[in-house]
């Protein structure tokens, strides 16, 4: 493994591996939730934090978790509102947030075009040492949560009203899911990039469902998957020279287009035994 | 003792009245069913008891213990539950089992008589040998039974159904009923159940509700007619 000599490696392959075990946890809920489309929405309110850190001169990371934690915040508020089409809430956020992001990139004299760039197609491979720390931090944290909560967190998923009535506080719930998706969104931001975050939050998630039954296996499956993706796509990047979050993106994507083209195939040839 | 209790209960929608004046009750042991035509306000008036609605005047409460004195706990299925989340990716027994969760064990292992009352609850709905199914694998009906199933695991004090047997056959439904009515009279279960089924439940409850439109208001306005069923064979 001689691309493991780097240091820069090492770092992009621990936090790979951080990532590919937070990610499709919290991206089940979201896909169950019906809010597939959040990660994507919080990853483009966060640029008004960094857009805002670099205007005042505060640290982007600082500013970014602060604005998604609010973001987070209002789109529950406004998941109360449109209770049946909970999509609606992230779809105004999503344009909110990016016209809000222009129009304070736009108000800093010179622009910050390079900075914000950074941000939006950040780079896993230009990943330091502190960040893998915040990194195993958060994963602590997440799995901490995930597995205290994991059950509450089931029976929210699948109806609120039966959860409220078996004495769960649901909105407090729902909040602290919205604000723990939002900081992570937050923090995996600058490694993978704003753009690719919503694919590897939502893509082995979405994998997952269509390969298991049970709702337990489909989170370990997610984790596989994810943790495949990612190291795999982090190897082809680095062999192939191409851009690493864009490689892992593409990863999963051919691992959805595959898993239904067996499942497709699979199906067809059961139907043929049994009509035999 | 009253497991519900609901005084003068007015509900506005949007400015409008569409519920006036309700008052009735639901004590352990009793079966109650609540009827009315489409429109009727007769999900509103449950998510007023459940407080996941909150009355304009009067009150809807339900005890906060059950006839032993422990916490009541209540099994509720929402309407059309079973198609609003049917690609839940669950298995029939995952789903049944999460109904214990609430019997204090949110943060425990499941023991054997959890395991048991899950068991118990999928044979009285005829889904045990499904267990291992995707719940998005079964039909409207069976998805229907699974979600009583579920309630039943969780062995509640008081349950509330709204519609419950959409979707299920003539047996299943009249075996459904005679089970609800050996919980009540056997077991001392509180029930409030919604239903369009009036002619079949008539057998079983022991008191109907009937959600009426008033003549003296606009059309989405509805009152109460009460009246006890007259005695009928035990189940």
């Amino acid at each position: 493994m001689e691309m493991l000599r780097h240091d820069f490696m090492q770092y992009a392959f621990q936090a790979s591996i951080l990532i590919a075990v937070i990610a499709p946890i919290l991206g089940l809920f979201l896909v169950l939730r019906r809010q597939s489309l959040m990660a994507d929405t919080l990853s483009h309110v966060s640029l008004v934090g960094v857009a805002l850190g670099f205007l005042i001169n505060v640290n982007p990371t600082i500013m970014t978790l602060v604005v998604v934690v609010i973001a987070a915040l209002i789109i529950e508020y406004m998941r109360s509102l449109y209770s049946t089409y909970s999509e609606v809430s992230i779809a105004i956020l999503m344009s909110a947030g990016l016209s809000l992001a222009l129009i304070l990139m736009s108000l800093k004299p010179g622009g910050m075009g390079q900075n914000v760039q950074q941000y939006l197609f950040g780079s896993i491979v230009t990943i330091t040492a502190g960040q893998v720390r915040v990194l195993f931090a958060l994963f602590l944290v997440v799995l901490l949560l995930f597995t205290f909560f994991r059950r509450p967190m089931y029976v929210v998923t699948f109806d609120e009203d039966t959860a409220h009535t078996a004495g769960l506080p649901v909105k407090l719930i729902s909040l602290a899911f919205n604000v723990i998706t939002g900081v992570t969104i937050a923090v995996i931001m600058p490694i993978a990039g704003a753009l690719l975050v919503s694919a590897i939050m939502v893509l082995p998630a979405a994998i997952s469902m269509r390969l298991s039954k049970s709702f337990s296996l489909v989170m370990v499956i997610g984790v596989i998957i994810g943790l495949i993706g990612m190291l795999g796509g982090l190897t082809v990047s680095y062999e192939w020279g191409t851009p690493p979050g864009a490689t892992i993106t593409m990863v999963f994507v051919v691992f959805f287009v595959v898993s239904g083209a067996v499942l497709a195939i699979g199906k067809k040839i059961a139907k043929a035994r049994k009509a035999v | 003792m009253q497991y519900i209790e609901v005084n003068n209960l007015t509900f506005e929608y949007e400015g409008e009245t569409v519920l006036d004046n309700i008052s009735f009750t639901v004590a352990p042991g009793e079966f109650v069913m609540l009827t009315g035509e489409n429109g009727a306000a007769k999900t509103t008036l449950l998510r007023n008891v459940l407080g996941l609605l909150k009355p304009l005047k009067g009150s809807a409460t339900i005890s906060k213990k059950n006839v032993a004195g422990e916490k009541l706990s209540i099994g509720y299925i929402p309407q059309q539950i079973a198609s609003f989340n049917a690609g839940f990716p669950s298995t029939v027994l995952e789903l049944v089992r999460s109904g214990r969760f609430q019997c204090g064990k949110w943060f425990k292992r499941l023991d054997a008589a959890d395991h048991e009352h899950v068991e118990r609850a999928l044979k009285s709905v005829g889904m045990w040998e499904m267990r291992h199914k995707k719940i998005g694998e079964l039909s409207g009906g069976q998805k229907q039974r699974v979600c009583i199933a579920r309630v039943f695991a969780t062995d509640p004090d008081l349950l509330v159904l709204d519609e419950p047997t959409t979707g299920m056959d003539f047996k299943s439904r009249n075996d459904f009923y005679s089970l609800l009515k050996h919980n009540s009279q056997v077991h001392g279960k509180g029930i409030l159940m919604v239903t369009h089924d009036h002619e079949d439940i008539k057998n079983y409850a022991d008191r109907h509700i009937q959600l009426v439109r008033k003549e003296d208001s606009p059309w989405r306005c509805f009152a109460m007619t009460s009246c006890n069923m007259p005695s009928k064979p035990q189940s």
